[in-house]
């Protein structure tokens, strides 16, 4: 099962007979893998009506310029993960639709979540933080999948998805997030990255099948990695690498994350960074028939836990994602600092956000000096970021990735894996933005290392004291705290 | 300076929130504790087996992602059976799915056998008094 065929990881299309091998196996992991018919599952696809394939929906919005609505949900139960899906199409008019899967799951842990199912019958509750796939098979994925009229996607952190990826594909989902960096680096103790990613080409390669096959679903890699000050150069690498890898296996619908970080002119120069160079590498690689589009996460640290606070961190998540021209913005509850939201906060996530999109959607920010400089410095970081990786594995993006985290020069902040060397450490600037203190192994050149640490001595001065984990720990509070750069406190 | 007192600390079950545990292990370092920080993704048996390693006088758990109940349910009789009946048991977090009234969670955490429970959005030095006032240690005295 652990690539017996693939000895050496390498990007490189996998063979389809290698494939097929390999999914006897995958299918073998749980008595609901049985279901899976693939040729079934495209006619299935096929006959699924427009308005519910994620693909069509991203592709009208970037058309029509306008940026999409996505919570995140899931519960243990069929009938209550339906109601709660109707009730944030119903009342929270999210434009597309979530499945986030619970961690048991997510760990491949079957029996667990079993468990978890039965304890949520009999206490008349939830038991899980999300909705188990794999236990309730391809029938009830279909269910779910039926009950709504928006496009589904199955949202997660699983490592190992194979099993996740058949049966929720076959099961009706038109998009799968995740992705053999992203899925390991924030969500993993001790997976290796060539274990994950290997684990992540065959999802992509099941992908690629339906693809070739007619039926389009898209991927995107989770762009915010562990949520926790990440500067945007390496989310952007990391985002760009997977979609990169993803394409080699034959997708052909990549949706690209980023998840802010609070300053407004980092944030859209980002956003905006991450998508032309994405396209630029894809061109260079050959994958230019790919189809990109972005994902705009509205902050994803820690949360006030008063929700009229909460509700104003919402809304500048909404004004950056508009403004950033992002395809689709993933809302946040203000039940967030508490723990998974009932419907009724979460549906109010999503209206506050649409408000908000409605209001900005004929503005746009000039371009300023501040904003192209911004632009130049993120893409000049992500390209040294990526082309070291590329020059480790002597040309082969899988293989120089995993020899980047060993090498540390692709390294994630607060990431509980331990294949991330963590010797970087974020801080913000002055203004909110998010700069390295300490850049660990990272591969940048000095004048970059001399901005950021220019940038940080600004707040230093400011502060009059010494930027150091105080300082960090500071901003990484400072949002639930009411603020965005964590000042020190008297 | 006597001895430092030892505590174990960790994330239960398939919880992978890392930033409050490492925040939390720099604070109660700060504090003078000497703290065995086994991470995410810790079971049971790792939290008892931590503590009885390392004569630990405080397991402090941390939970974030709402399987809490289903996670931290036995760890008091996993403890006892191994011998460490009277440890301090410390757990925090997001410790159910949806939001429930407080003393509700914290009913079903305390009959689970935890001495003190917190809620998500304790700060560290929130805690830490109480820990140290548990433990029988007197602050910070000659920490640093």
């Amino acid at each position: 099962m652990k690539g017996c065929f693939l000895v050496h990881l390498r990007n490189m299309k996998w063979d389809l007979d290698e494939f097929s091998a390999m999914r006897k196996e995958v299918l073998l992991g749980w008595p609901t893998g049985a279901e899976v018919e693939i040729q079934e599952a495209l006619g299935y696809h096929k006959n699924m009506p427009e308005t519910k394939i994620f693909s069509d929906r991203l592709a009208k919005a970037e058309e029509s310029g306008v940026t999409l609505t996505q919570p995140r949900a899931g519960v243990a139960l069929v009938t209550e993960l339906i109601e709660l899906l109707r009730y944030l199409q119903d009342v929270g008019g999210a434009d597309l639709l979530p499945t986030t899967i619970d961690s048991y799951t997510r760990l491949n842990r079957y029996k667990e979540a079993q468990t978890g199912i039965e304890e949520s019958r009999t206490h008349g509750r939830s038991m899980l933080n999300g909705f188990p796939a794999v236990n309730h098979g391809l029938a009830a994925c279909r269910r779910v999948v039926e009950a709504v009229d928006v496009p589904v996607q199955v949202r997660h952190g699983t490592p190992d998805a194979r099993l996740l990826a058949e049966i929720t594909l076959a099961g009706g989902f038109t998009a799968f997030e995740g992705g053999g960096i992203s899925y390991n680096i924030p969500y993993c103790k001790d997976v290796s990255i060539s274990r994950s990613i290997r684990d992540w080409q065959y999802v992509d390669r099941l992908v690629g099948f339906y693809a070739e096959n007619g039926v389009i679903i898209n991927r995107e890699p989770f762009g915010p990695l562990t949520g926790t000050l990440v500067p945007p150069s390496i989310s952007n690498a990391i985002a760009i690498i997977e979609g990169l890898l993803a394409a080699e296996q034959g997708v052909r619908n990549i949706s690209l994350g980023y998840g802010q970080c609070g300053n407004l002119i980092q944030d859209i120069a980002a956003l905006r960074s991450l998508k032309e160079l994405a396209k630029e590498y894809n061109i260079r690689f050959g994958y230019g028939n790919v189809a990109i589009t972005t994902v705009f996460h509205q902050w994803m640290g820690g949360f006030p836990q008063d929700e009229s606070k909460a509700y104003g961190v919402i809304s500048w998540g909404a004004v950056t994602a508009v403004l950033a021209k992002a395809t689709k913005v993933i809302a946040k509850t203000p039940h967030e600092a508490v723990g998974i939201p009932t419907k009724e906060a979460n549906a109010s996530g999503i209206l506050t956000t649409r408000q908000i999109l409605n209001m900005l959607r004929d503005q746009s920010l000039p371009e300023t000096k501040e904003l192209n400089e911004e632009i130049a410095i993120i893409k000049k970081e992500t390209r040294a970021l990526i082309e070291k990786a590329l020059e480790l594995g002597e040309g082969d993006l899988a293989l120089g990735t995993e020899r980047a985290f060993q090498a540390g020069t692709l390294d994630v902040p607060f990431a509980p894996s331990r294949v991330s060397a963590g010797k970087i450490m974020p801080v913000r600037d002055n203004y909110g933005a998010v700069r390295l203190l300490d850049f660990g192994n990272l591969p940048m050149e000095p004048d970059i290392k001399d901005y950021h640490r220019e940038k940080i001595a600004e707040r230093g001065r400011r502060e009059q004291r010494e930027p150091g984990f105080q300082m960090v720990i500071d901003d990484i509070y400072a949002i639930s705290k009411g603020m965005l750069v964590g000042r020190p406190r008297h | 300076m006597g001895h430092q007192v030892t505590v174990v600390l960790g994330v239960i079950g398939a919880d992978v929130h890392a930033v409050g545990n490492r925040i939390l292990a720099y604070a109660l370092e700060q504090a003078g504790l000497k703290v065995i920080n086994i991470g995410v993704l810790a079971s049971q048996e790792e939290f008892v087996n931590a503590a009885i390693e390392t004569g630990a006088k405080a397991i402090l758990v941390s939970s974030l992602y709402g399987h809490g109940e289903l996670d931290c349910r036995g760890l008091r009789e996993k403890a006892t059976e191994a011998g460490i009946s009277d440890i301090l048991m410390y757990v925090g977090g997001n410790l159910v799915v949806g939001k429930r009234e407080w003393h509700e969670v914290e009913e079903i955490y305390r009959k689970m056998g935890f001495d003190q429970v917190y809620p998500p959005g304790t700060m560290p030095e929130e805690a830490i008094p109480q820990l140290l006032k548990d433990l029988g240690v007197d602050g910070v005295g000659g920490m640093h």
